[in-house]
């Protein structure tokens, strides 16, 4: 099992020293040590920073709407009312929903002329938005990626509010305790461990995601949306078959990544234990 | 007394407003997809036209030009059978996780999880390049192997929370009454994380069934599912927004029924085990 894990990393470490690109020869292949690294932290034309930058913005706007947004769906949710099922059944449709076809879906949405939300933009606020240009792809981007994934969040998080116990909530009840208090001071303290794990689970997606803007944006328009994974893509297997290049970038996107989950583990762990 | 009755009916109206709002945005593409997967050619760059006498023209050009059938079945083998393997190891890993008490037990699990934090576009290269050298590129034992990668330890993650709630007495009882560990894993353990199970089948299935950046890369023809298939309909003149509507209709409407069909387990296997009562 940790092979499986081990072997994939090892060989991209490895392809990232070598000028290794699809197609070469094996005898041709030459070692170039740390070249790739060096190159990609020096040249500040080659767009890498610019891709990390978007990457890590991408992250944290989009878990923190995700995180906001789901708490907030879910509160919503754990209220008694009528057609429940109905609701989760709705909240459903984007969980399962192939992201690539919703993604394809979204770039009708979005288009300037004949897409739905600026129809319904202009019909009722009198205004369009072209959501596919250099200052807007981005937001585009992040709208749709957080339609897909905040009814996961939800989810969770509404299965996690519906199994904590009762009595701390009758006892704040008792000692006069409002809504707010109540959510800040029970609620949350013991949630704690699941919105830890919710946010382990959507930071490392959220760095790594790919198919959404690839369908969406393809990196553009220009490289506004570029990605760290679709740099990663278009430098390895784009026209250019970089991919000791690639590997190199992919490398440090596994370490940008496992020092997220480093941390978010550690809390969790810590929680496990108390 | 009238006063909190008049705040609590406008707290309620407040609260099926949110609601209508929530599910209203939930399905809006998906909604918009049916729409526009059943209207002609013209009328998909007029968004105001609602009420139109619906065609199925799309429908039968994606069956009969664009094998969508194929696809579909290359999508199911592959989603069916990556779930129950990664249900039995990933289960086994995680009961082992969460019974025994062994050294590096957090080291292991810190690992497992590590595997899904992977990025696939990262793993990509070296899977890649191993699977042309094995000469596996195309065949669905090779997506099966793959989507394992990040199936077992999601598998791993949602199971040990529900291992764990399991008493160790009841375990204990059964032993005690004659059976092997076999027995007691299979007649007691098994029912009761049945739930959980479930759950994660759920996720498996949709993982698998949806997974794009492998599925582009590694397929060509032979084992081509159903997300990569928003390729094809990429032309000259733009996209076929109709038939693209329709493939998708089609495509997702396996994993939403599915999901609609165990949408309790599926909640319940969210909460992880990890709020502890």
């Amino acid at each position: 099992m940790s092979l499986l894990f081990i072997v994939p990393i090892l060989f991209v470490f490895l392809i990232s020293l070598t000028n290794y690109n699809l197609g070469t020869p094996l005898d041709q292949v030459k070692f170039l040590g740390l070249d790739h690294y060096i190159r990609l932290f020096t040249d500040t034309q080659s767009g890498f920073f610019h891709s990390i930058y978007l990457s890590l913005m991408f992250t944290i706007f989009g878990v923190l709407l995700q995180l906001v947004i789901g708490m907030a769906c879910a509160l919503l949710l754990n209220f008694e009312f009528r057609l429940k099922a109905l609701v989760i059944g709705c909240l459903i449709i984007p969980i399962a929903m192939t992201p690539s076809v919703s993604s394809q879906i979204w770039k009708l949405l979005f288009n300037k002329e004949f897409g739905a939300i600026n129809y319904l933009l202009e019909h009722t606020l009198g205004f369009t938005v072209s959501w596919m240009d250099a200052d807007h792809a981005f937001l585009s981007v992040l709208i749709a990626t957080v339609w897909q994934y905040t009814p996961f969040v939800t989810l969770m998080l509404y299965a996690g509010l519906r199994s904590l116990p009762e009595s701390p909530y009758e006892a704040a009840k008792i000692e006069g305790a409002n809504r707010f208090q109540t959510f800040f001071y029970i609620t949350l303290p013991m949630m704690r461990q699941l919105i830890v794990l919710c946010l382990l689970l959507r930071t490392i997606d959220m760095l790594k995601v790919f198919d959404i803007p690839y369908v969406l944006t393809q990196g553009g328009p220009g490289n506004a949306t570029q990605l760290l994974g679709l740099l990663i893509y278009d430098t390895g297997f784009g026209e250019a078959n970089f991919v000791g290049r690639a590997s190199a970038m992919a490398v440090v996107l596994i370490i940008i990544v496992s020092l997220f989950s480093l941390v978010l583990f550690r809390t969790m762990a810590k929680g496990r234990e108390d | 007394m009238r006063q909190k009755a008049i705040k609590k009916g406008l707290g309620r109206t407040f609260l099926y407003l949110a609601l209508f709002l929530i599910c209203l945005i939930s399905i809006f593409p998906y909604l918009w997809m049916v729409i526009v997967s059943l209207k002609e050619k013209v009328l998909v760059y007029q968004p105001g036209v609602i009420f139109f006498s619906p065609t199925f023209v799309n429908y039968v050009n994606v069956f009969k030009l664009h094998d969508l059938d194929s696809y579909m079945i290359n999508s199911a083998i592959i989603a069916i059978l990556n779930c129950l393997v990664s249900l039995v190891l990933g289960s086994m890993t995680a009961y082992s996780l969460a019974r025994h008490k062994f050294r590096g037990r957090e080291t292991t699990a810190f690992f497992l999880t590590f595997i899904k934090i992977l990025p696939s576009v990262a793993s990509m290269i070296p899977i890649f390049v191993i699977a042309s050298l094995l000469k596996v590129l195309d065949t669905h034992a090779l997506l099966i192997t793959v989507y394992l990668l990040f199936n077992i330890p999601f598998t791993v993650l949602i199971m040990r929370g529900f291992f764990e709630e399991i008493p160790v007495e009841l375990e204990e009882a059964a032993l005690i009454d004659g059976c092997n560990h076999f027995q007691t894993m299979l007649k007691v353990v098994v029912p009761l994380a049945a739930p959980g199970m479930a759950a994660t089948a759920i996720f498996c299935v949709i993982n698998a069934w949806n997974e794009f950046t492998f599925a582009m890369l590694l397929t060509t023809y032979e084992s081509s599912t159903v997300p990569t298939i928003v390729q094809i309909f990429k032309t000259v003149s733009g996209i076929v927004w109709g038939e693209m509507a329709a493939v998708g209709t089609v495509a997702t409407l396996p994993v939403i029924v599915f999901a609609m069909i165990v949408q309790k387990h599926m909640v319940r296997g969210l909460s992880f085990g990890a709020v502890k009562g």
